[in-house]
């Protein structure tokens, strides 16, 4: 049952593989052979179920759906609401069509950060095309496609009905060559073009966000892409310019839509930074503990996280994992819903590490939110990466890290309300989300209520503190009034517009930035250690502002060890 | 075929203006065409900078239909779009580079745009209305040419030193406003400030100038040096005007084409200076452009065409009125032929009168069809200005000389600043000589904030039932130099301060104090 496409698309022959799809095809056989027999996931494997004869010439697909054990087949848990979104979701339409006679223009990524439940995962609107109206009122749109012009992926609509689309931007694209088309403005609208070899992607956007956000963006989309692929995918291209990449990639909608659905809500994916957990030093040092023994029996990375946040982390070369790594990971690992319900072998790429090889990533679920990956480069490691995981939970739950974790997850973090009101803390003062004797009268609800509507002192609403050591942040939960998540992804594309203002390649970085509109007062330092984001009320005094300011940066010093993952052991830092 | 392959000759600008209406078939394209820079540059390489423009005004329509194409930015192009009248389009495409300081604000670029169209639609009207009264489209190109090429020759940036001056057109380079420019605002007037007294007197002769006409539609705008002094014109014609003026009529624009009369007399052929070869080639790349079109079978130009930015045209005769032979002479005899422009606010057909003494210019706009007999009725008109405000010209140069401060007159001590009213369309900054003293640096980044406030406020003019921009923003450059935009009320203001203090009160504390002293508080906060 081989599809057409397959037939145009010799691959090669196997004898001439580069490493790393060898290595994919012994994975393959290895994880045939596993305990559990493979079966494949509604969300991964639909696809591929049907073309499995052509084998030899899909590998790619099987390394990557093959890694998924012990999935029932089309029973989605009842949890996994996203599941039924998938294919188009009534219930969100209506949503947009609300919005539509709004503001003129749909905007799709309505979903509150953190309750993911509102927001459907996976593609919707399969059914325009770039002739619908409604398809072209979409506030942002995200394309991939081959230099030749065949599609690859798009966030609204079914790729093959946009081929004649994707043509033109191809030709858009091919038409300006010599010189290479960066950008396109047109009203509120800007197309924004990324060429990767043979790979191009486009932005087509209406929301203000600035160029270099959307194209960053666009980086990590296809560092989404490498990473469940490889670049080795070029040399497909190499062989048949005209060859067709969208097999290879089925399934892994949900993948990319929930990747840009974070460009929404994770100040990550602009601040190339990754986010920690708020955990006792003693908690976070045991965790890490563990994880170090496991790491020197020869797994290059062990990560522990909570969500989208870091709990420990560890490697034979912590410093060469990069912050955009480890979200496209979590993302591609949290998106995929088929890792939650079992322990999972499956080769990845990390780009920033080595975008040409596979890496082979054991994840398993430790409760519903907390999950341990553990990656190394050796292709037949899944037992033995079992066995370490076995040993990683058994310390865990001993020492009651679990627990620990998803009372962290529960208090959430650092807020403007509780900033300490001496320039110095009181020796002995911890804020009390982050105390473990914390009483349970201090609950978060409670403080949200006495404070009303203010947010922090002088008018502070909410911050982001990055240090450049680290490569960390930690950014303070939303307070009131920024309530809704129409409020928080506003703030989150002033503060994007505040980054790369900061930021520009030519001149930047700028030391420091005062910014005033109607909706903020914005605050930004850059120094060498660090830098500041903070969004206050635009009535805020000038000068209040300022100390508030040094305040949040003491108090974020005085709780750092909490806050932030310092190093695997107590004395390297 | 890509730009790249055109892009190798020693100029990196392209310029255009199409007609989306026409060559709509195959083998036609060429139609479309109605202004192309460098008219040497091959059919095909032409073609391709426009279809390109139309694919993307097209493909973008697709998704911003109320606002198409505005600008495409790549690797080492930027492609500055401008939908002067509806369809027709000029495109203008710059080569980016670092070396020669080629960085450019694209909305700089654009008010450059405007403001050759401007100009054109004053004295020749409108492009479509043109095409329309001769469809072939050679009218329409034989006036725009010339005119195009005179203003970009003939352009005139003040030097840092002032008094040294240079055209966008040096040999075959254009220099169009870069980075440097971040203080300057284009597209706006500059006007003198002046005592209630001196305003008084000022308006009386206003006054006294439209009273000479005995016409109530008639119009004057007073200029003292480059600086407008009083206007009785509407907003959009004041510009337009106070623009022509500062290019071709005042004192300043004068003396920079003083061998103006040597080069009447003697004739063309012995003009030793560079302009006249770039003027010389020009003259004929029209007709080449034309035959090549087809549309004119002779070599003669069949149109006559009246190129009002002609360099070095105008000159003072001896009873202070300036004269130009621009328009031709009137038949039959050997008077000069009065310009004539069109106003925009009453779609009028105006002669333009300008006099001269001293450091002020009178410009004084005459309805056409109030005159009766033509050129003889204008010299009525002007001996009547003679006779009647001979006098208060006097008194009112002397008063304005008095008062004047010099070229520096604007400065503020440790402030480089650019003040925009964008309601009236009116602009002050630091002298040019001072602004000279900024590092690059500060600049650049000046430069950048514009373009973050330009996104801003094109955005905010789209929602238009959005509140009017209202924003602040104070950034402490890499080199420690702070660099302000404040916006508020339709009011601008850009800062560069380099010697300031670190702290961040310090910058909007000077920011304070330049508002309060010098904009009635309009940026300050409370």
């Amino acid at each position: 049952m081989l599809s057409s496409d397959s037939g145009e698309d010799p691959m090669p022959n196997p004898g001439s593989n580069p490493i790393p799809i060898e290595d994919q095809f012994s994975c393959i056989v290895m994880s045939d052979n596993c305990e559990a027999s493979a079966t494949r996931n509604g969300s991964l494997g639909n696809h591929v179920g049907g073309e499995i004869e052509g084998a030899e010439d899909k590998r790619r697909e099987w390394g990557r759906t093959n890694s998924v054990v012990e999935v029932e087949e089309g029973t989605p848990s009842p949890s996994s609401s996203g599941y039924a979104g998938e294919r188009g979701s009534s219930g969100s339409d209506e949503d947009e069509i609300q919005e539509l006679t709004i503001d003129g223009y749909v905007d799709a990524d309505g979903g509150p950060p953190d309750s993911q439940a509102t927001w459907l995962p996976g593609k919707r609107h399969v059914d325009e095309d770039d002739a619908s109206i409604s398809w072209r009122k979409r506030k942002k749109h995200f394309f991939m496609l081959s230099h030749s012009g065949k599609p690859i992926y798009s966030r609204y609509g079914d790729e093959h009905k946009l081929a004649g689309f994707s043509a033109t931007l191809q030709a858009i694209i091919s038409f300006v060559e010599g010189d290479r088309v960066k950008l396109v403005r047109a009203g509120k609208h800007q197309v924004v073009f990324l060429v990767k070899g043979p790979i191009y992607l486009v932005c087509i956007s209406c929301t203000e966000e600035p160029y270099e956000s959307l194209r960053s963006q666009l980086e990590l989309i296809y560092g989404q892409m490498l990473l469940i692929l490889t670049k080795s995918v070029n040399r497909c291209f190499e062989r048949n310019p005209k060859f067709d990449m969208t097999p290879l990639l089925g399934g892994t909608d949900i993948v990319f839509s929930s990747l840009i659905h974070s460009f929404n809500w994770n100040p990550a994916t602009f601040l190339h930074a990754y986010t920690c957990l708020p955990l006792a030093y003693a908690t976070r040092q045991a965790a890490g503990a563990i994880l170090q023994d496991v790491a020197d029996s020869g797994v290059l990375f062990a990560i522990l996280m909570c969500k989208h946040k870091v709990v420990s982390l560890v490697g034979a070369q912590k410093a060469s994992l990069h912050p955009d790594d480890m979200l496209l990971l979590a993302n591609f690992v949290m998106s995929s819903e088929s890792f939650k319900t079992s322990e999972s072998f499956s080769p990845i790429c990390l780009p920033r590490y080595n975008p040409m090889a596979f890496l082979y990533a054991y994840v398993h679920y430790l409760d519903v939110e907390t999950y341990l990956m553990l990656l190394t480069t050796s292709s037949d490691a899944f037992y033995h990466l079992k066995d370490c995981r076995i040993r990683i939970e058994m310390v865990l739950l001993k020492s009651n890290v679990l627990s620990e974790a998803q009372r962290s997850m529960l208090d959430g973090g650092m807020r403007v309300e509780d900033l300490p009101n001496d320039s110095v803390p009181r020796s002995g003062y911890v804020s009390p989300h982050m105390s473990h004797s914390r009483l349970p009268t201090d609950s978060p609800e409670r403080f949200r209520e006495s404070y009303g509507g203010t947010g922090g002192p002088a008018g502070l609403w909410h911050f982001i503190y990055r240090s450049i050591y680290l490569d960390q942040y930690v950014s303070s939960e939303f307070s009131s009034p920024i309530n809704s998540s129409r409020q928080q992804k506003r703030l989150y594309r002033a503060y994007q517009n505040l980054y790369s203002s900061m930021h520009d390649k030519g001149i930047g970085p700028h030391r420091t930035q005062f910014r005033r509109d109607e909706n903020y007062v914005l605050l930004c330092w850059v120094t060498p250690d660090f830098e500041f984001y903070a969004a206050f009320d635009p009535l805020a005094d000038k000068a209040l502002a300022i100390k508030t300011c040094n305040r949040v940066t003491e108090w974020v010093k005085y709780v750092e060890n909490e806050i932030f993952l310092q190093g695997a052991t107590p004395f390297s830092w | 075929m890509g730009l790249a392959s055109v892009s190798t000759s020693t100029e990196g600008v392209r310029f255009c203006i199409f007609d989306l209406r026409r060559g709509q078939h195959e083998g036609q394209e060429l139609d479309k065409i109605l202004f192309f820079f460098p008219a040497d540059l091959p059919f095909s390489a032409q073609l391709s900078v426009i279809g390109l423009s139309e694919g993307l005004i097209t493909f973008t329509r697709i998704f911003s239909p109320e606002a198409a194409c505005e600008v495409i930015e790549a690797e080492r192009h930027a492609h500055v779009f401008h939908e002067a009248e509806s369809d027709i389009w000029m495109v203008m495409v710059v080569e980016k580079s670092k070396e020669s300081e080629a960085m450019w604000r694209i909305d700089a670029l654009r008010k450059v745009l405007k403001e050759i169209h401007s100009l054109f639609v004053m004295f020749h009207g409108s492009i479509r209305a043109m095409l329309e009264k001769e469809p072939g489209g050679g009218l329409i190109r034989s006036h725009l040419y010339p005119f195009i090429m005179d203003y970009l020759r003939a352009c005139q940036k003040r030097s840092p030193l002032d008094n040294c001056c240079w055209d966008f057109l040096v040999g075959k380079k254009l220099h169009l406003p870069s980075f440097r420019d971040c203080l300057k605002e284009r597209g706006t007037v500059q006007m003198l400030t002046i005592g209630r007294e001196a305003a008084i007197e000022v308006q009386s002769l206003a006054r006294v100038l439209e009273s000479c006409v005995g016409s109530t539609s008639c119009y004057s705008l007073v200029l003292f040096q480059d600086l407008l002094v009083s206007t009785t014109l509407s907003r959009d014609d004041t510009l337009n005007l106070f623009t022509y003026a500062v290019l071709r009529l005042t004192p300043h624009a004068l003396s920079s084409g003083l061998s103006s009369w040597s080069y009447l007399r003697k004739g063309s052929s012995s003009s030793p200076v560079a302009a006249g070869s770039t003027l010389a080639r020009s003259d004929s790349s029209p007709e080449q452009l034309y035959r090549s079109h087809g549309i004119s079978p002779s070599s003669d130009n069949p149109y006559h065409v009246a190129r009002p930015l002609q360099h070095k045209k105008w000159c003072k005769g001896k009873d202070g009125f300036l004269i130009t032979d621009i328009w031709g002479v009137e038949d039959g005899s050997l008077i000069s032929a009065t310009p004539t422009v069109w106003l925009q606010q009453t779609e009028e057909r105006m002669y333009l009168c300008a006099y001269q003494y001293r450091s002020l210019t009178l410009v004084l706009l005459i309805p056409v069809s109030s005159i009766l007999n033509g050129e003889q009725g204008i010299s009525l008109v002007k001996q009547q200005v003679l006779q009647n405000a001979s006098l208060k010209v006097l008194k009112v140069e002397e008063k304005l000389s008095k008062g004047w401060g010099g070229e520096n007159a604007y400065h503020v001590s440790g402030y480089r600043y650019l003040l925009v009213d964008s309601y009236r369309n009116v602009s002050r900054a630091s002298p040019p000589g001072k602004v000279t003293t900024l590092t690059k640096e500060s600049l650049l980044a000046l430069s950048k904030l514009r373009e973050e406030v330009d996104l801003e406020k094109s955005s905010a003019r789209l929602d238009t039932a959005g509140p009017e921009k209202d924003m602040e923003v104070c950034i402490r450059a890499k080199n420690n130099a702070w660099v302000i935009a404040r916006l508020t009320r339709g009011e601008e203001l850009y800062m560069i301060l380099e010697k300031a203090n670190e702290t961040l009160l310090y910058a909007s504390d000077a920011l304070e104090k330049f508002s309060n002293r010098y904009c009635n508080g309009a940026f300050s906060l409370v």
